[in-house]
């Protein structure tokens, strides 16, 4: 499992760059990023080298945070390898709530995050179809 | 420290005398004093002078406390009108101090006081501080701001008065503010209900709660509500005291409640209190809501009649569990002023703020109301910060408690209203006195 850091943000200018600052100047690496966008707030995901002190320092600067769990998945980088996942797991009657993808890794496989509200059955299915997952210490 | 529990209560009355006196000794009180300020203020303040001359009433007409009615009514216009000094009534080298309030219109409204009603001010709020339990053994963190406005003199000089300890840190700054309240053993602190909890709040995310020796807090300044109380009482595990004052007055120290906080006793041998509707200014029945009215008996400097203070509350005569006869007025509903109109319904901040936090903790009772005008209609927005109890990381729930604070809201003011949830700590903390209401219609 990849632990993921959700933030509450308006939809103003600068908002986003708020987050992004807090995180640079405690010296953490962006590993993915999503957003959710509402006309008035929005949530960043994102999951970082260091979570848990990318957490202290969001909440010092007096940001909402969540942690949550998140899955994640290597794909080879050829056409269709991501509906085949998909497919995986639509075989397997699991629910995608949403999926992002990381920021290119260099040399290494490219790697998808989704969320899902059965991780045991969704580990279970793409295992069983010889689907590597991602662990937090890989990244 | 914890607060201190009412069935371990012990009550203190400063002046017994005065504080548990009879209706009708304080009635022959007031009346004697009346007749003196009548007088004063006929023969030294040409204002009073002309506009008892236009109603026909002339000083011997005076004679109770019940010949009030017959005196003419002072606005805040009056006092700006005769700005700075046409309402003095003694000569200027008899004035020791000047205190004031930034109006949010224009010119300041000014307070001037003798050597005597400076004492007059101090020996109020002593009696005050007493009945939040307080003795000249405690320790009073002032952190009212010090200088115009009463706030900070005003709990200074009762904290004289009373013989205890004051620390005049005045507003801001709160990490120093927390520092010195720790180190320096504060057993009380003074300041607006809204700072209050802000501070509150800070001590417990420093981790500092168990630190402080604090057991009362003392607030006023801004109207605030029962839950508002509650949750800084329950976070500082204190008991909060609502202190109530307008510097045209005296400053903080006209009312105060007690341990039982059943209404805030006036002092009413000092300022005596009408509450009258605010429409045919007739005299409204204990417990009926109307704008409350002062007379300053004993003032030298600025003997008011009857001043209107905007402040919406009821009166209460009964002999409080307290022991006092003092009357009590209620905790205030809010102010003529502070009332907006929208949409035909009348809305008070203060109701925004009973219902926010009438959801059990779920939303943070920080919170901005704006209203707007659009194609002809009068839009209401509240804004509430998220907090990390209530963040979720899914649109749906977030969408979900914004329906239900709205929800929340409809029925309690009866009006649609927008929510807006907004970042933490971006809503402005104020040191002085909150602005919960931005109104950007052009009315």
């Amino acid at each position: 499992m990849i632990r993921q850091i959700s933030v509450f943000v308006e939809n103003q200018p600068g908002s986003m760059m708020k987050v992004t600052t807090v995180l640079t100047e405690a010296h953490i690496n962006i590993r993915a990023i999503s957003t959710f966008d509402t006309p008035e707030f929005g949530i960043m995901r994102l999951v970082v080298d260091e979570p848990a002190r990318a957490k202290e320092s969001l909440t010092q600067n007096g940001f909402v945070t969540r942690v949550s769990d998140v899955m994640g998945v290597e794909l080879k980088d050829e056409k269709g390898n991501l509906n085949e996942m998909l497919k995986i797991l639509a075989d397997g009657q699991i629910n995608v709530n949403y999926i992002y993808s990381f920021v290119i890794r260099a040399g290494k496989a490219p790697v998808m995050v989704f969320h899902t509200d059965d991780f045991e059955k969704a580990e279970q299915v793409l295992t069983d179809a010889d689907v590597k997952l991602v662990e937090e210490e890989e990244l | 420290m914890a607060a201190v529990s009412l069935e371990n209560w012990v009550e203190r009355i400063r002046d017994p005398k005065i504080e548990c006196m009879s209706r009708d000794e304080m009635a022959d009180l007031q009346s004697r004093r009346l007749v003196d300020v009548v007088d004063r203020v006929y023969n030294n303040v040409e204002f009073y002078r002309r506009k008892m001359q236009q109603r026909g009433v002339e000083p011997g007409d005076i004679k109770s406390i019940e010949d009030i009615e017959k005196l003419p009514f002072t606005t805040k216009e009056d006092l700006r009108d005769n700005y700075p000094f046409g309402l003095l009534a003694i000569p200027m080298k008899d004035v020791v101090r000047v205190q004031g309030t930034s109006g949010t219109t224009g010119k300041l409204t000014i307070a001037p006081y003798s050597q005597k009603d400076v004492d007059v001010w101090g020996e109020c709020v002593a009696r005050g501080l007493t009945m939040a339990g307080l003795t000249n053994e405690d320790i009073i963190h002032v952190c009212y701001g010090y200088g115009l406005f009463t706030g900070g003199m005003g709990l200074d000089f009762g904290a004289k008065a009373l013989g205890a300890t004051a620390i005049p840190m005045s507003a801001g700054n709160t990490k120093r503010q927390m520092m010195c309240m720790e180190d320096l053993g504060a057993t009380a602190f003074a300041c607006t209900p809204s700072y209050a909890l802000y501070l509150a709040e800070s001590i417990q995310e420093a981790g500092l709660v168990d630190h402080m020796k604090l057991k009362a807090g003392i607030h006023g300044a801004e109207p605030w509500t029962e839950e508002m109380r509650k949750k800084i009482e329950s976070i500082l595990h204190i008991n909060c005291f609502d202190i109530y004052g307008l510097c045209e007055i005296t400053g903080p120290g006209v009312a105060q409640d007690c341990i039982h906080k059943a209404g805030l006793h006036v002092h009413a041998d000092y300022f005596y209190p009408e509450v009258l509707n605010p429409v045919t200014h007739e005299k409204c029945a204990d417990g009926e809501t109307g704008e409350l009215v002062f007379t300053t008996l004993a003032k030298e400097a600025m003997p008011l009649i009857r001043y209107r203070t905007k402040d919406l509350t009821s009166i209460d005569h009964s002999t409080c569990e307290c022991g006092r006869t003092l009357p009590r007025i209620s905790k205030f509903t809010g102010r003529t002023d502070d009332m907006k109109v929208i949409r035909g319904v009348n809305v008070f901040p203060t109701q925004v703020e009973t219902a926010l936090l009438s959801m059990g903790g779920v939303v943070a009772p920080h919170y901005m109301m704006i209203v707007d005008r659009e194609d002809n209609m009068d839009v209401l927005t509240v804004m509430v910060e998220v907090d990390e109890s209530v963040f979720s990381d899914e649109i749906r729930k977030l969408d979900a408690l914004r329906n239900k604070i709205a929800a929340t809201l409809k029925t309690a003011l009866g009006l649609s209203v927008r929510v807006k949830l907004v970042e933490p700590k971006t809503i402005q903390r104020s040191e002085g006195k909150a602005v919960r209401v931005i109104d950007n219609r052009n009315l």
